[in-house]
C-alpha cells in the first residue's frame, strides 16, 4: 500500500487500519502500561494480541505470514498505539529493524525461519548495535565474529539494548573480515538469548517503562553458519536496510506520544476552571502553546509519512534524508508536547496519577536515540545543504 | 450455514450529531460508520459460520449516497459480501418502510439459514425493525439473544431477560436480534482490511428490489416526527450519609435498578 506523495490523505485502508489498531490499543491504554511498568511486567498480552490480529507484521510479505503492506502501514500502527498511551517500543526493533533487514537481506531459509514468528509476535527479536565506545558509529564497533570451521564465534559488548529480557534473540551487529580485502566490515548475526556465553546486565533507567535497557556480554558465543544474515559479502547496506525503518518508526512513536499528551492537555484545558466559570483553555496563554504543538505535530507527521512513502517506493537514499528529518521533528514534538501537557496541568502534571511526568522523561529519548539531534543536523548540513563535513 | 446480518451505517456517535430542522430527522450527509451495536451480530454470525465449518456471512444495509464505509468495516471483520440498498426515494423512511426494504434485500442476498440484527440502532432506537422483518418474511422472531447455538435445523437461543435468561427454541430459518456486549467483536485485521476492498457489494435501488416508491420514504411513512424538544435535565443524585447502615440503602438502590 504505497502512498502517492502528491496525495496528502492516507488511503482508506490505512485509515481503517488506524481505527482498528486504536480500538485494540485503547482496550489496554496508559493504565495497562503504567501497571505493567510498576509491577515489573511486560507488554506481552497486548503484544501477542497485536500479533494475532496481524498488526505487528503488516510490513512483512504475505508469503511469510505478514500483511504485505509497507513501512507506512507499520508506522501508522505504532503511532496509533502510542497515541492510545501504549507505545510498543519493541515494534521499532522486532518487525521494523529486524523484520526489514531479514526480509531484504536474508536467505530464503532465514526468512522462513524468522519472519512468520516476528510477524505474529511469537518471536521477539531485539537489535544490538550500540557499544559504549562507538555509539551508533558502525565503523567503530569492536564486537567481532570469526569463523571456526562451520561455526561463527562472537565476542564483544553492547550497551543500551532494549527489551533483551523479553526477547528470544538479538540481531547483533558485529565486524567480520572481508575475504577479498581483509578489512573489517559490519555483519549481522541472529543470537538466541539462551546461547552459552551470552549474558546481560540491566541498566537502571530514570523512568518507568515495561521495556528495560541492557548491557550485553558476548563471550565466545558459538553460532551456526546460518546465523549470519545474508551472504558474506553483504556489506554496510544491510545495516541501512534496518536503520531507515528505525528512524521512521522512532518518529511515528514520538508523534503518537505527542498526540497522547496533546489530547490529555486539551481535555484538561476544556474542563479545568479556576477563574470564574471559564475553563483555562479560554486563555490564550494556555491555548496558544497547545495550538503550536498541534501545528508542529502535523509537520512531524507529514515528514515521517513522506519518509515512509519513499522507503516503500524503494528510494532508500531519499528515505534516508527524510527519515532523519522526521526523527528530528518527532523528537522535538514529543518533548514539546509532553512539556506543554505537563504545564497545562499545573501541579497535577507532575503527579503520578496523571502519568505525564514519566512520559516527559520517556519522550526525551526521541531526541537522543537512535541517533542524536546533533548528528541529524550534521547529516542535513552535509548531505541536504552540501556544507563541509564538521566531524 | 449462511447467515445474513442487517447492519446500519450511522453518523459517528463520537461527533455531535445534528438534526435537520425541516425534516426533524438526523442529518446523514457525512461519512457513516458501522453501528457498534451491529458489530455483535456480525461477530456472532462469524462464530456460527466458523462452528458450522461451511457457509458465509452476508451483510444487508440501507444507507444514503451509496455509503459503504461501515460495510467495509464488517467485511474486514470477515463477512463475505454485502447487499446495499441506496436510493434517494428512501429518505424519510420510518421503521416499517425500512423493514420492507431490508426484507426484500435479505431475499436478494440468497438462501439464509439465519438472519441476525441488533436489538435496536444507536441513532434511531425504535427497536421494532427486527420483528417487522420477521413478520414480512413470515419467519419466527426471537429477540434479545445473548447466546445462539444451532442444533440441526433447530435454533437454541438464550434470551436475555431482566432476571436472567430464557431458553428458547425455534426452527430455522429465523430472525434473531442480538443483545449488545454479549460477544467481543474482533478487530478487523490488516489482511481483513485489505481483503475487504475487493469483496463484492451489490448496490441496488428500490426498483431493483421491486419496491413501489410510494410505499417507502417520506411518501410511505406512517410515522411522523411532529416535534423535537430538549431532553429534561437529569435530576440531582441522591446523597446518602453513612450512619453505619448506608450499605443497606446502596444495596436497595442497586436492587431497584435490577443490577444486583
Amino acid at each position: 500500500m504505497n502512498t502517492n506523495d502528491h496525495n496528502f490523505s492516507e488511503p482508506d485502508e490505512r485509515v481503517a487500519l488506524r481505527e482498528s489498531v486504536a480500538k485494540l490499543a485503547g482496550k489496554y491504554g496508559r493504565e495497562y502500561v503504567e501497571r505493567q511498568a510498576a509491577s515489573g511486567g511486560k507488554m506481552t498480552e497486548m503484544w501477542l494480541e497485536m500479533g494475532r490480529t496481524g498488526f505487528l507484521g503488516v510490513n512483512i510479505p504475505e508469503e511469510y505470514g505478514g500483511g504485505g503492506g509497507g513501512m507506512s502501514d507499520l508506522a501508522a500502527v505504532l503511532e496509533e498505539c502510542a497515541s492510545a498511551g501504549a507505545p510498543l517500543l519493541m515494534m521499532v526493533v522486532s518487525p521494523a529493524i529486524c523484520g526489514s533487514i531479514i526480509n531484504r537481506c536474508g536467505t530464503a531459509a532465514q526468512k522462513q525461519t524468522w519472519l512468520p514468528a516476528i510477524a505474529d509476535g511469537t518471536h521477539l527479536m531485539a537489535f544490538g548495535i550500540t557499544e559504549s565506545d562507538a555509539g551508533s558509529n558502525s565503523h567503530q564497533i569492536t564486537t567481532t565474529a570469526r569463523r571456526d570451521g562451520d561455526e561463527w564465534v562472537l565476542n564483544g559488548q553492547k550497551t543500551f539494548i532494549s527489551g533483551v529480557d523479553e526477547a528470544h534473540s538479538v540481531l547483533i551487529v558485529a565486524r567480520i573480515e572481508d575475504e577479498k580485502t581483509g578489512k573489517l566490515k559490519p555483519a549481522l548475526f541472529v543470537v538466541p538469548t539462551d546461547s552459552p556465553g551470552f549474558s546481560t546486565a540491566p541498566i537502571e533507567m530514570g523512568w518507568m517503562a515495561p521495556e528495560k535497557q541492557f548491557t550485553l556480554f558476548i563471550d565466545d558465543v558459538r553460532l551456526p553458519k546460518s546465523a549470519l544474515i545474508g551472504e558474506r559479502d553483504g556489506d554496510l547496506w544491510q545495516l541501512f536496510a534496518g536503520l531507515n525503518p528505525e528512524r521512521i518508526m522512532g518518529a511515528a512513536l514520538s508523534c503518537g506520544i505527542a498526540r497522547y499528551a496533546l489530547d490529555r492537555a486539551v481535555e484538561y484545558a476544556k474542563e479545568r476552571k479556576v477563574w470564574g466559570d471559564k475553563p483555562i483553555g479560554t486563555h490564550q496563554g494556555v491555548a496558544h502553546p497547545l495550538a503550536k504543538v498541534k501545528i508542529e505535530l502535523e509537520q512531524a507527521r507529514l515528514l515521517w509519512q513522506k519518509a515512509a512513502a519513499l522507503y516503500d517506493a524503494g528510494d532508500d537514499f531519499g528515505a534516508g534524508e527524510y527519515a532523519n528529518m522526521a526523527k528530528y521533528a518527532g523528537g522535538e514534538i514529543s518533548c514539546n508536547a509532553t512539556d506543554v501537557a505537563v504545564h497545562t496541568h499545573g501541579g497535577n502534571g507532575l503527579t503520578a496519577e496523571y502519568g505525564l511526568a514519566n512520559m516527559l522523561v520517556a519522550a526525551r529519548l526521541g531526541r537522543i536515540a537512535p541517533v542524536s539531534r546533533e548528528m541529524i543536523l550534521n547529516f542535513v548540513a552535509m548531505h541536504s545543504l552540501g556544507l563541509p563535513k564538521s566531524y | 450455514m449462511n447467515v445474513v446480518v442487517c447492519v446500519k451505517q450511522i453518523p459517528d456517535p463520537a461527533d455531535p450529531g445534528a438534526l435537520d430542522p425541516n425534516t426533524k430527522t438526523l442529518k446523514r450527509d457525512g461519512k457513516l460508520i458501522l453501528d457498534e451495536s451491529d458489530s455483535y451480530g456480525v461477530e456472532m454470525a462469524l462464530q456460527l459460520v466458523d462452528a458450522a465449518g461451511s457457509g458465509e456471512v452476508t451483510l444487508v444495509s440501507m444507507a444514503p449516497n451509496g455509503e459503504v464505509s461501515g460495510l467495509r468495516t464488517a467485511l474486514a471483520m470477515g463477512a463475505a459480501k454485502a447487499v446495499l440498498v441506496s436510493d434517494d426515494a428512501l429518505a424519510g423512511s420510518d421503521a416499517l418502510g425500512t423493514s420492507k426494504v431490508l426484507a426484500k434485500a435479505i431475499a436478494r442476498a440468497g438462501e439464509a439459514d439465519l438472519i441476525l440484527t441488533a436489538t435496536e440502532s444507536s441513532d434511531g432506537y425504535t427497536g421494532t425493525v427486527p420483528e417487522q422483518i420477521a413478520e414480512l418474511l413470515q419467519l419466527p422472531s426471537v429477540t434479545f439473544a445473548k447466546e445462539i447455538a444451532v442444533d440441526g435445523s433447530t435454533l437454541k437461543v438464550q434470551r436475555q431477560t431482566e432476571a436472567g435468561y430464557d431458553e428458547v427454541e425455534c426452527p430455522l430459518p429465523a430472525v434473531v436480534s442480538v443483545t449488545a456486549g454479549v460477544v467481543e467483536p474482533r478487530y478487523p485485521s490488516f489482511k481483513g482490511i485489505m481483503a475487504a476492498k475487493s469483496k463484492p457489494v451489490d448496490q441496488v435501488t428500490i426498483a431493483d428490489l421491486g419496491i413501489d416508491a410510494a410505499s417507502v420514504g417520506w411518501a410511505g411513512a406512517g410515522q411522523e416526527i411532529v416535534e423535537i424538544a430538549q431532553a429534561e435535565a437529569r435530576e440531582a443524585g441522591t446523597i446518602i450519609e453513612d450512619d453505619g447502615e448506608a450499605f443497606a440503602q446502596v444495596v436497595k438502590f442497586l436492587d431497584d435498578l435490577k443490577v444486583v
